[in-house]
């Protein structure tokens, strides 16, 4: 069995709008993917089922062997704090400090008194400055997140994803707010981090290029189905038409699309 | 030269409009028929700016000594500072059943319309209905001072967490934090600057309340002693002395929380 096992999810919102129809999919450990598809294709809610941010109708999800729908209490804390989760406003804590905000990823792995006091361990300590240096902000270890640049913030949430020391890091749209540069270095962190740790990522992008480029597996979603699903060289113009509806903006997708397969 | 097209009509200009005539009307009538008789008008504001002159100008202590007066102003500032406490305490942990983004949809209705019956409430009105139980004196004042303070600051609280993005909050939520750790870590360190600054206003109206319970309710403190120099003294010299004395505290304490809120604010 994969690591990640979706099946027949169903979601609804209300009576009329169907944010997930049926998705089925499975996810190797280690693996990169990027979930591309329009705003309002159901790509954010089918994030947050695999954290069971969201609950949802009918079908499953399997992760590492555990059934996700029937957790509760403890159980679903401890399963969330397996899964680190990154996102496309950063959501910072933003008068706290950059470790503070680090840190704040220990609190599902702690005794619920320990974090309210913030009574974080030397060791937590310690791996809290590992990943600020690994992140490359140790100058602004004691800053306020509310004076740090966008590209900045978005480490700062990796860096509190990676210290649940995650096997599962999902990100919403991670770099949507961000310049081309901060959206860079922001992606080359998630593959770098996915490569040398061995942390599986799910990505969701709007940008078709950038998805392209990075993904080791894109799968395409739009109205709550999976419309592909493969590697991201067998994306042609057809498939991005059926993502996006067949107005989708040639002049933007199909250099992209020939780039990769040049 | 072109005319523009005529604006147009709307109710509430109208009735803006309508209510000033109506207020200019009656004001105009009031004055005409004031029956003045007995008042010369003159010697009248001549007494009144001597009143002035002797609250203002010549400030002096007569049947209290000046230690009596701070004593009787600690008193005051103590009214004041514990029903604000004890207020802000019942206030956090009812706000927190209260903010939309914390709890259950009808936990914040059932403690929202509980508080807005209790504020409804002046605060006289809640000592003097606690004086009933209590007596008329301190004890009354201090939980009917109280009551009105928690209702006031839940509502202000609440608010002040309202602001906090949901984004924050379900970011340490899917981290597996529990509600008391995102309240701890999350919702209070956004907030502080807000409930800080809540509290310190509803501290001045409770010290300005405070005085007006010690000469009403009989729950001592400068209020009491201003209430004896004014109508039973008829002493306008001292009663500027104590008028002087809570101005002071009052200036203090605005000096204080604006420094305090300040250096909160301060990134650091």
């Amino acid at each position: 069995m994969a690591f990640l096992e979706i099946t027949d999810l169903t979601k609804r919102y209300g009576a009329e709008t169907v944010a997930l129809d049926g998705i089925t999919l499975s996810v190797e450990r280690g693996a990169f993917v990027v979930i591309i598809g329009p705003s309002g294709a159901g790509k954010s809610t089918l994030l947050r089922c695999i954290n069971r941010m969201i609950d949802w109708g009918s079908g499953e999800i399997m992760l590492d062997g555990v059934a996700v729908g029937a957790l509760a209490g403890p159980a679903l804390r401890r399963h969330r704090s397996r899964i680190g989760m990154v996102f496309q406003h950063y959501n910072l804590v933003n008068r706290l400090s950059v470790l503070e905000n680090v840190l704040h990823g220990r609190l599902g792995a702690m005794s619920s008194l320990a974090g309210v006091l913030g009574l974080y361990s030397a060791e937590a300590q310690q791996e809290a400055l590992r990943i600020v240096q690994m992140l490359g902000l140790e100058p602004q270890l004691y800053k306020r997140c509310d004076q740090l640049s966008g590209g900045q913030k978005q480490r700062v949430g990796i860096g509190r994803a990676l210290i649940q020391n995650p096997a599962l890091l999902l990100c919403d749209e991670p770099i949507a707010s961000l310049d081309p540069n901060a959206a860079r270095v922001i992606m080359d962190t998630l593959a770098g981090i996915n490569r040398t740790l061995g942390i599986t990522v799910l990505v969701n992008l709007h940008q078709v290029d950038v998805a392209l480029r990075y993904a080791g597996r894109i799968i395409g979603v739009n109205q709550g189905r999976v419309v592909y699903d493969g590697p991201p060289a067998g994306v042609t113009r057809d498939h991005i038409a059926m993502i996006y509806g067949a107005e989708a903006d040639e002049l933007l997708i199909e250099r992209q699309v020939t780039d990769v397969a040049a | 030269m072109t005319t523009l097209p005529p604006r147009p009509f709307s109710g509430v200009r109208w009735l803006v409009r309508t209510t000033l005539a109506v207020l200019a009307l009656l004001t105009i009538v009031a004055f005409a028929t004031f029956d003045s008789r007995s008042v010369d008008v003159g010697k009248a504001t001549a007494e009144f700016l001597a009143g002035f002159q002797r609250l203002l100008l010549e400030p002096r202590l007569e049947n209290v000594t000046f230690v009596e007066l701070l004593e009787q102003l600690a008193i005051t500032v103590a009214l004041g500072a514990l029903t604000t406490l004890i207020g802000a305490a019942v206030a956090f942990v009812a706000a927190l059943g209260v903010a939309r983004n914390l709890a259950p949809r009808w936990l914040s209705l059932v403690i929202n319309s509980v508080t807005a019956l209790v504020r409804a409430v002046p605060t006289v009105l809640w000592v003097l209905l606690f004086a009933v139980s209590a007596g008329l004196g301190s004890v009354a004042a201090v939980i009917g001072m109280s009551f009105h303070s928690a209702g006031y600051l839940i509502k202000a609280y609440a608010e002040s967490f309202e602001e906090i993005e949901r984004g924050t909050l379900e970011a340490l939520e899917a981290s597996g934090a529990t509600w008391w750790q995102i309240v701890a870590q999350a919702v209070v360190p956004s907030s502080v600057t807000a409930l800080l600054s809540w509290t310190f206003v509803r501290f001045e109206i409770n010290f300005s309340t405070a005085i007006a319970m010690g000469a009403a309710a009989g729950a001592g403190g400068i209020g009491f002693d201003m209430f004896m120099a004014s109508g039973f003294y008829l002493d306008l010299r001292e009663l500027g002395a104590f008028t002087y004395a809570v101005l002071a505290f009052a200036i203090a304490l605005e000096w204080f929380a604006t420094r305090t809120t300040a250096r909160i604010h301060r990134p650091g």
